[in-house]
């Protein structure tokens, strides 16, 4: 959409407390988690869909200076809300039935609920790619953001396009933060963390390109891992050497296309 | 250079900006402790705005981490106060050298890209420096932030803080506002309008791209080395993408593309932020809204917004 959006991670944090609040109401009732894991996403959309139509709308046009800071003002907004509605201290959701519990796997112990998100990553990547690449719905959309002015004459309703590609883009950014709410705790604060690590990721990976970020989050998590086990204190640091090495060889990003 | 300033004299100008002078000078007389220290305050932030408005709003680089080179202002001056002897001056003027010199690298990198590209690598800079300052516990201390940074006697009271800051800072504002109106400030504004056709007329766009990142950088470093010696402590968060948005906003506030623009946005925020935080924990919440009023209905700022209700009719302005 070449829209930069900072509150993305809001957004998942969002997602991550609704799953809590979603499944904290129905605990009585079996599978509480599922129902969650459904709901929440469904609700960051819409309210990401409000959120397109009444503020972002207004600056698609204009320079990315404006869309750094209006986006800036949602994450102060929406963490400021979460505080408001669920308190400043730490939730935690519990991990649903089936997936309790460890597996052992060649000797090695696994929480199967890891093995789950493991599996969730790639089947999202392929269902959104192709949705992207291979549907009618897909192509509109690149058309439209190849060319907004060529597309709209064609006869697409550019807005529509914009506000369904964004909610879409919320559903996402709802269920990642709904996924990993059993693994972590959820609270205040959770969202800078994914904002900058997705920052990196997005960028070395190529804007908007979805198989860029994939190959970006893989490499991303590969780097920030071996780091880890390199020097410690200065993991956080490898990401961003990563991301500098790939700015200036190319610019674009690993699967981004040159301007 | 001296006659266009002559001229500026004589223009009448002069006064109001002695009356401003004047007016910020006899403010001890007339404020309680407290409040002085926030003017204090606005005016550290002001220097630090103008700094990155001369970037930002007149050579059109957008840069998303300013903080980072104010932090390495803040932080040179204070480790060199509490691990040496080195004199308080030196150490102050160490601060804006430093953050020179970190600037030139950080540039360096920096002007091989333009637009949002430009902007994404400023904020990886900026937050390599935050984790540099958090991580490093040994020599800066990490989270717990360098505390009691020793002070001159004759500083340590706000009113005598006060009045050394402004006399810093109307040398500051005075160097800005020569750079902004040489030919070198109007290659800037040249390149601002279109890169392409000042890069036809032969002047070298990276080299006067790098020359801003680090000139601006020098004046977040001064920011940053006075901020350090009138709070006496500095902390990570100095370098944090907050405070970088915050000297943005700063800018927005005030108008970019106006010289005083960022020294009204620091009095405006300043303001707010003392009187919002007084009285609601939900500062953020707030200041998210004014941010979202701001781009919406005010886009050239207070100032530029000013300007036009008071411009007649027709006249495109400045």
């Amino acid at each position: 959409m070449q829209v930069l959006n900072l509150a993305h991670a809001s957004l998942y944090m969002l997602g991550a407390y609704l799953c809590f609040w979603v499944s904290s109401l129905l605990s009585q009732a079996a599978g509480s988690f599922w129902w969650s894991l459904f709901a929440a996403p469904l609700l960051v959309a819409v309210f990401g869909g409000i959120l397109e139509a009444m503020l972002l709308r207004r600056i698609y046009d204009r320079d990315v200076l404006d869309q750094f800071l209006l986006t800036f003002a949602l994450i102060l907004i929406i963490g400021d809300l979460c505080k408001l509605a669920w308190g400043v201290e730490y939730h935690t959701v519990d991990t649903p039935w089936p997936l309790d519990g460890p597996v052992i796997f060649g000797g090695l112990v696994f929480p199967k609920y890891n093995l789950f998100l493991i599996g969730c990553g790639p089947l999202l990547y392929v269902c959104l790619w192709s949705l992207i690449n291979k549907t009618r719905l897909g192509s509109v959309v690149r058309a439209v953001t190849y060319n907004r002015d060529m597309a709209s004459a064609l006869g697409v309703n550019v807005s529509w396009v914009y506000t369904g590609v964004f909610m879409l883009g919320c559903w996402l950014a709802g269920l990642g933060g709904a996924l990993v709410a059993p693994m972590s705790a959820v609270m205040p604060g959770m969202d800078m963390v994914v904002l900058i690590d997705c920052f990196i990721i997005v960028v070395i990976g190529g804007l908007g390109s979805i198989s860029g970020a994939f190959l970006g989050s893989i490499i991303f998590g590969l780097v920030t891992a071996f780091g880890i086990l390199v020097a410690p204190r200065l993991a956080i640091a490898f990401g961003f050497i990563l991301m500098i090495i790939v700015l200036i060889i190319r610019p674009w990003g690993l699967m981004g296309k040159p301007e | 250079m001296m006659s266009e300033f002559l001229k500026e004299m004589k223009s009448g100008k002069w006064i109001a900006v002695l009356v401003c002078v004047a007016a910020f000078a006899l403010l001890p007389i007339v404020l309680q402790e407290g409040y002085l220290s926030l003017v204090n305050e606005m005016l550290i932030l002001a220097v630090a705005a103008c700094g990155l408005n001369l970037m930002m709003g007149y050579a059109g680089m957008v840069s998303f981490g300013p903080a980072g080179l104010y932090a390495v202002g803040a932080y040179t001056t204070g480790l060199i106060l509490v691990y040496t002897k080195i004199p308080f001056w030196l150490a102050l003027a160490a601060g804006p050298i430093m953050a020179g010199v970190v600037s030139v690298v950080v540039g360096w990198f920096c002007v091989r890209l333009t637009h949002v590209y430009f902007s994404l690598l400023t904020l990886a800079f900026s937050q390599i420096i935050h984790t540099i300052l958090f991580e490093w516990y040994d020599f800066t201390r990490g989270d717990d932030g360098i505390v009691d940074i020793p002070v001159p006697s004759f500083l340590s009271s706000i009113t005598h803080y006060y009045y050394f800051s402004l006399v810093a800072i109307c040398v500051c504002l005075f160097v800005l506002w020569k750079i902004v109106n040489s030919p070198f400030g109007k290659t800037l504004q040249a390149l601002r309008e279109n890169p392409e056709r000042t890069e036809f007329i032969g002047i070298n766009v990276r080299r006067y791209q790098l020359a801003v990142f680090i000139i601006s950088g020098v004046f977040l470093g001064i920011a940053g080395a006075l901020y350090c010696g009138f709070n006496k402590n500095v902390f990570p968060d100095f370098a944090d993408m907050m405070k970088s948005t915050e000297m943005i906003v700063v800018c927005l506030m005030g108008g970019i593309y106006n010289f005083l623009g960022p020294v009204v946005g620091s009095v405006v925020y300043m303001f707010l932020d003392k009187l919002i935080s007084s009285n609601t924990h939900y500062w953020p919440l707030v200041l998210g809204c004014v941010i979202i009023a701001l781009l919406i209905f005010m886009r050239g700022g207070v100032v530029g917004f000013v300007s036009e209700k008071l411009a007649p009719r027709g006249e495109e302005r400045g």
